[in-house]
């Protein structure tokens, strides 16, 4: 029968592990602003839960240089507690709960994709802990009545919306045939209803509408398909992995196709991964680093992308650029609060109205950002192969024309 | 006898006052209540059984999406509530929202135990590497599926019903541990009463040799469907708290989740010994407890300190920490032992 001592000791040592592990930070600790977020480290978003981190810690760092924060005449300086979700909404859920009730998080940063942050989204709102996401784009985000949750980005259905109709308008006003594949998950599948949508009000035909696995690296049977119905336009979203995928696969395959719209193409950065392969690609993008936008800290996106590159090495995606600007927007809250009351700093952040480098922020009623328009640019490379993205829509922002229809494989 | 009454008494307190003592820990709690549920299952086929199965995630899965479903079915169309990721948003009433899951937590624990009963009734003539790959596929299957049926919301996600606004912020993070804690209680019992009666000598027969039960006229296969049906009851429970909890349904990263959740439970039936009553309690709670651990002191390297944890089992604690307790103090497990005997034995090898 001993060996119920040993439970009995079990137990007990497990409860001594829990009381002794319940440190309560508070959220604004001497001249720390802290806040929290579950970001995706590992797992299948985790190079644009990087990409996330790395707009976060750069707006961070770059503020708190600059003088941090002004509250109630004192200044203070923000500082991230990070978390890894693993890609996963369980995790990210839980994450949440922890950062809230454990660490004493008063407000948030939102985490990397739509469906992470529809798993957050109903705890924040709980405690009433305001959150500014820069990359949940999911439009069923803003539907729901949050009241805590604002987003620097345009919805997920307006992403290419425009390519539709600019395939139309090329089609001289008349419907196109489109094909699509789309990724299994919250963000694609809203991408997906926006082409519905555009479908539908253009009159084009959608002829194919496959439906692409998570942890995709295969899509060949879309493809082949797509080589025998001939289809106007080609739409494929699923995050990095689905760029990716899916311009290897046309080159390998060969498959024509007069346009061929994308998204998450600057995250994957395809043109330094697939060079003239990736020519012509055309991708929806929530900011570019040729937008003339501007503000005090980054200046503009040019000044960004060269500050961006030196610390990180790479061209800044805008999934680093919206990052950088939800600590804009907090920031600018604050001082506009002047306290850290929780709903008085929400109510500041529904009144934001403000320009940074990434675009204009103003917040709907839902939380979404609707002073920003989408833009497109076009992967366009020179005779020695060095390939760039060019802004080509709309044609208040464009720095090259679209070209269209894609030459043909055999012709480049 | 005593002192079981005091151990069981010990633990059903510290189980109630559990959340009150560590306030911010509920959800934590709570995910640890639903992984021994998992661990305790899964010892019934892996562990007394001998039937290695990755498909309880599986029932796990089904019993998450048809608990939302109800909740949701039960006042308001379905369709709507998921179509496009769900936009419309119906508004529980408290009522609603507790009768919806009640409702949908026994329809999450009997229609998974009525499939494991027609699917077990086609593979579980299966053996060995045969039914662990066969179970596996289930899974996989099962997340991909359901990644494509519009009415739970696909791709998209499905988003259970918010818990409805009452007073105290507490309530919802109190409802659900309870809800997990309760129904760990009853599985522990139900299995801890299942395991004092011949069913249990017929399954670990199974395991031992399954010709020669079959030969002294044991129906192998009926009690092969039985076990897992039992398995499958409470697996779908647990899944149906758990989708409450998290609030969020994607089909293979939450429900279906195999990867993560599938392989955890076998982990963890593993870690703490299977074919024991104890083990996956213990192997669950030390598991959860490390993983946690792990993620707030290693981020970033918390799968490697994982697969050390793993490696280390797989190496000093083969059987798992009961297994080890048994063979280090057998005498406290009430076995007899009589050490000329034992010398002898280890001389002859």
């Amino acid at each position: 029968m001993k060996i119920k001592n040993i439970i009995i000791t079990f137990v007990s040592a497990i409860a001594i592990l829990f009381s002794t592990s319940v440190v309560s930070i508070a959220k604004v600790v001497g001249d720390k602003i802290i806040l929290g977020a579950a970001i995706s480290l590992t797992g299948k978003y985790s190079s644009n839960g990087v990409h996330t981190q790395n707009g976060y810690n750069m707006a961070v760092d770059r503020i708190n240089e600059m003088g941090g924060v002004k509250v109630g005449g004192k200044t203070y300086k923000f500082d991230i507690i990070y978390y890894d979700d693993e890609s996963n909404p369980k995790r990210a859920a839980q994450l949440a709960e922890r950062l809230i009730s454990q660490d004493g998080v008063e407000f948030m940063l939102g985490p990397y994709s739509s469906g992470l942050t529809k798993a957050i989204a109903p705890v924040t709102e709980k405690y009433g802990v305001p959150m500014v996401e820069a990359n949940g784009a999911s439009r069923s985000l803003f539907t729901k009545g949050y009241k805590y949750l604002f987003a620097v980005l345009a919805p997920a259905n307006l992403y290419l919306d425009v390519a539709i109709r600019t395939a139309v308008e090329l089609n001289g006003g008349k419907g196109v045939r489109i094909a699509q594949a789309f990724e299994q998950d919250a963000f694609s599948q809203d991408v997906r209803l926006g082409i519905l949508d555009a479908a539908k009000e253009t009159g084009s035909k959608i002829i194919i509408d496959d439906k692409l696995p998570k942890e995709l690296n295969d899509m060949a049977a879309t493809l082949a398909k797509v080589k025998a119905t001939k289809p106007d336009v080609l739409v494929v979203s699923g995050h990095t992995k689905g760029a990716l995928t899916a311009i290897r696969q046309i080159a390998e395959m060969k498959v024509d196709v007069p346009m061929l719209a994308m998204t998450h193409c600057d995250a994957a950065k395809l043109s330094k991964q697939h060079g003239k392969n990736s020519q012509y690609a055309l991708c929806a993008s929530q900011w570019h680093k040729t937008l003339t936008y501007k503000d005090d800290f980054f200046k503009d996106g040019m000044t960004y992308a060269a500050d961006f590159e030196k610390l990180f090495g790479y061209d800044p995606p805008y999934q680093s650029a919206e990052s950088s600007a939800a600590l804009l927007v907090f920031k600018d809250a604050f001082e506009r609060a002047n306290t850290f009351d929780q709903k008085k700093v929400r109510d500041a952040l529904a009144a934001t109205n403000m320009q940074t480098f990434y675009g204009n922020i103003k917040f709907a009623e839902g939380g979404q950002n609707v002073d920003k328009p989408m833009v497109l640019f076009q992967v366009m490379c020179d005779d020695a192969g060095k390939c760039e993205n060019k802004v080509v829509a709309p044609l208040k922002w464009a720095s090259a024309e679209l070209i269209h229809p894609i030459p043909k494989w055999s012709e480049r | 006898m005593n002192k079981n009454i005091i151990l069981y008494g010990a633990i059903l307190i510290f189980g109630i006052a559990a959340p009150f003592i560590f306030p911010a820990f509920k959800v934590q709690l709570s995910i640890l209540c639903i992984l021994i549920i998992l661990a305790i299952t899964w010892n019934v086929q892996g562990g007394e059984m001998g039937y290695n199965t990755f498909g309880n995630i599986l029932f796990y899965g089904l019993g998450m999406y048809l608990c939302a479903s109800v909740q949701v079915g039960m006042f308001f169309p379905l369709g709507e509530w998921t179509e496009g990721g769900g936009e419309k948003t119906f508004v529980h009433t408290p009522a609603q929202f507790f009768q919806g899951f009640a409702v949908g937590l026994a329809v999450a624990a009997v229609v998974p135990a009525i499939v494991a009963g027609l699917i077990g009734y086609s593979i579980l003539g299966l053996r060995g590497h045969y039914f662990a790959i066969c179970t596996l596929g289930l899974g996989v299957a099962a997340g991909e599926i359901s990644g494509g049926i519009e009415i739970i919301g696909a791709g998209q996600g499905f988003t259970t019903p918010p818990f409805p606004n009452v007073d105290r912020l507490e309530a919802r993070g109190e409802f659900f541990y309870f809800c997990s804690f309760i129904v760990l209680v009853f599985t522990f019992l139900a299995v801890k009463a299942i395991y004092s009666t011949r069913f249990k000598l017929v399954l670990n027969a199974i395991r031992d040799n399954e010709d020669k039960a079959e030969a002294m006229g044991i129906q192998t296969m009926k009690y092969k469907i039985i076990g897992w049906m039992i398995s499958a009851f409470f697996c779908g429970l647990a899944g149906g708290i758990m989708g409450g909890l998290v609030g969020y349904i994607d089909s293979t990263d939450v429900a279906f989740d195999g990867r993560e959740m599938g392989v955890f439970m076998v982990l963890m039936a593993i870690l703490g010994g299977k074919g024991t009553l104890w083990g996956p309690v213990i192997g669950a709670t030390l598991f959860h407890i490390f993983k946690e651990g792990f993620w707030t002191f290693f981020l970033g390297w918390q799968y490697v300190a994982l697969g050390v944890l793993i490696v280390v089992i797989v190496i000093y604690f083969p059987e798992g920490i009961m297994g080890w307790l048994r063979e280090k103090y057998p005498e406290r497990f009430g076995e007899v032992v009589d050490e000329a005997d034992r010398k002898a034995q280890v001389t002859l090898k």
